[in-house]
């Protein structure tokens, strides 16, 4: 193959997949009818969001319960994160090949539990769990909890099957078990990845919390929903602007963390 | 003293990887094990300390035969081998000082391992062994941030908290520079000197072998093609092992 034929074939797949992805858009646009006029008025309506969802002088009377509500989804969001974390790491390193786990079925079980908790949508586990848990805070949290429980197993299985186990073959030379050698060899080696996958699903769930609040009734969800539906706009304004500065917090501490962890 | 008899390991049916070895090395000495790529040096290094079972033979030391042990014994008789790796095998993330202190997690209960509760005796000791190393200045630092010489230091260091019999070392020096391995050639020949440590040690490098070690083992293709002091291997032996 001559180099001229090689890069025109590496052209050729660009445009076919640039291609594929317009194609894509049109085929989606023409069955289902989009009204593409709709398109050119974008800024009207970004222009009436603005108008109207900017929090006025007298929505900041409402500043101190929409803080006690964030608070609220963040320690929930936090406390989901951190427990469905601890017991993800067990599975994880239960289900990891790598660390010599001999039965495909434990690994396979495992991968598949955390697949099915991942794959079910966060409003499906709030319907799910709303019949049994009613309209409270702790459904909130297990749905954040089964999802994460999910999304971390599999984030962890693959965090720790990228450990390179001559490592753990090392302290398992000293005459010391295979326990001990995870707790000292493994967890050192794993805790910036895995306190970055948490941070992450910290920030996820404070997002995630206010989808979760608009069903079950609860938290900062239904401050927005309470708002939004009785017309206050400007106050339901000031719940979406400080999630952003949350969540905007959550990003820049999750940074720092990170960068002081390498 | 390290008594290896008719030890072999297949990994597959047709090829084997170590056929019936015999080896002998004596307190206070070093033994090195050399051949081409494939030969069964690692294989014959890890079966040394079990890390990898072996198929048939006999590995004693001090007339204990390894591949007898229970998992617990096993464990225990571990804590007389040190090792060392070609790769450094350290955990990155921790310093100088909580690696070298992992030498001495075998000798702990698992609820002391598992929390890494070492004594103030132990620290001591870790300490002196860094400064033995050369090392003082980066007993708090992370490894990640050492080079490949130190690394292997620490490696050492690590090996020799465990207060061992014998050292079993897998390549320490092929990823180092040549004033780096001449500096962990010489650190293992005082420790087979000073300590009386049985010290295996697999190489590339004939030279190095034949400047540092008392006894020279070779294999090829999973046989042993040579066993000897270093003055007895020829130039024409070199070559046919290598070929």
């Amino acid at each position: 193959m001559t180099p001229q034929t090689f890069f025109r074939r590496k052209q050729r797949l660009m445009l076919l997949t640039l291609s594929g992805l317009l194609v894509s858009y049109a085929v989606a646009s023409i069955a289902l009818g989009f009204q593409q006029g709709a398109l050119l008025q974008v800024q009207t309506g970004f222009l009436w969001m603005a108008q109207n969802f900017l929090p006025t002088a007298a929505t900041f009377k409402l500043l101190p319960a929409v803080l006690f509500q964030l608070w609220r989804a963040f320690i929930i969001a936090t406390a989901a994160a951190g427990v469905a974390g601890l017991l993800s790491l067990l599975l994880a390193v239960i289900g990891a090949k790598n660390l010599g786990q001999r039965h495909v079925t434990v690994s396979f079980l495992i991968r598949g539990f955390a697949s099915v908790l991942r794959n079910i949508p966060i409003i499906a586990w709030a319907l799910i769990l709303l019949f049994s848990f009613k309209q409270n805070e702790l459904t909130g949290f297990l749905a954040l909890w089964f999802m994460n429980l999910g999304f971390l197993t599999r984030a962890f299985l693959e965090t720790i099957e990228d450990f390179d186990t001559g490592k753990l073959e090392a302290l398992i030379a000293t005459g010391t078990s295979r326990p001990v050698a995870i707790m000292q060899g493994l967890l050192p080696e794993i805790a910036t990845p895995t306190v970055e996958w948490l941070l992450y699903m910290i920030e996820n769930n404070v997002r995630d919390a206010t989808l979760v609040g608009l069903l079950t009734g609860t938290g900062i969800g239904f401050l927005f929903d309470l708002y939004f539906k009785s017309i206050n706009y400007p106050a339901a304004g000031l719940v979406v602007a400080v999630l952003i500065v949350l969540v905007i917090s959550l990003e820049l501490l999750s940074t720092h963390i990170q960068r002081s962890l390498t | 003293m390290l008594t290896v008899t008719a030890l072999s390991k297949r990994y597959t049916p047709d090829k084997p990887s170590l056929e019936a070895v015999d080896l002998q090395a004596d307190v206070g000495t070093i033994t090195a094990v050399i051949g081409p790529s494939g030969a069964g040096k690692t294989t014959l290094l890890r079966s040394l300390n079990q890390l990898l079972k072996d198929d048939e033979g006999q590995v004693c030391l001090d007339d204990v035969d390894l591949r007898q042990l229970s998992k617990r014994d096993l464990q225990k008789a571990r804590r007389n081998i040190g090792m060392i790796f070609q790769n450094y095998n350290l955990i990155d993330a921790l310093t100088v000082l909580e690696n070298v202190l992992h030498g001495c997690l075998g000798a702990k209960s698992t609820l002391a391992g598992m929390f890494a509760h070492y004594t103030a005796e132990e620290k001591q000791e870790a300490l002196k062994l860094i400064d033995e190393m050369g090392l003082s200045d980066f007993a708090y630092t992370a490894c990640k941030h050492l080079s490949g010489g130190q690394k292997q230091r620490v490696g050492i260091a690590r090996a020799l908290m465990q207060h061992p019999k014998m050292m079993l070392c897998d390549e320490p020096i092929a990823s180092l520079d040549p004033k780096s391995a001449q500096m962990v050639m010489t650190i293992l020949r005082r420790l087979a000197d000073d300590k009386g440590l049985i010290v295996v040690v697999n190489l590339h490098q004939v030279d190095i072998a034949t400047e540092f070690a008392d006894h020279i083992v070779a294999l090829n293709h999973g046989r042993k093609v040579f066993d000897g002091v270093p003055a007895d291997l020829q130039a024409a032996q070199i070559q046919a092992i290598y070929a």
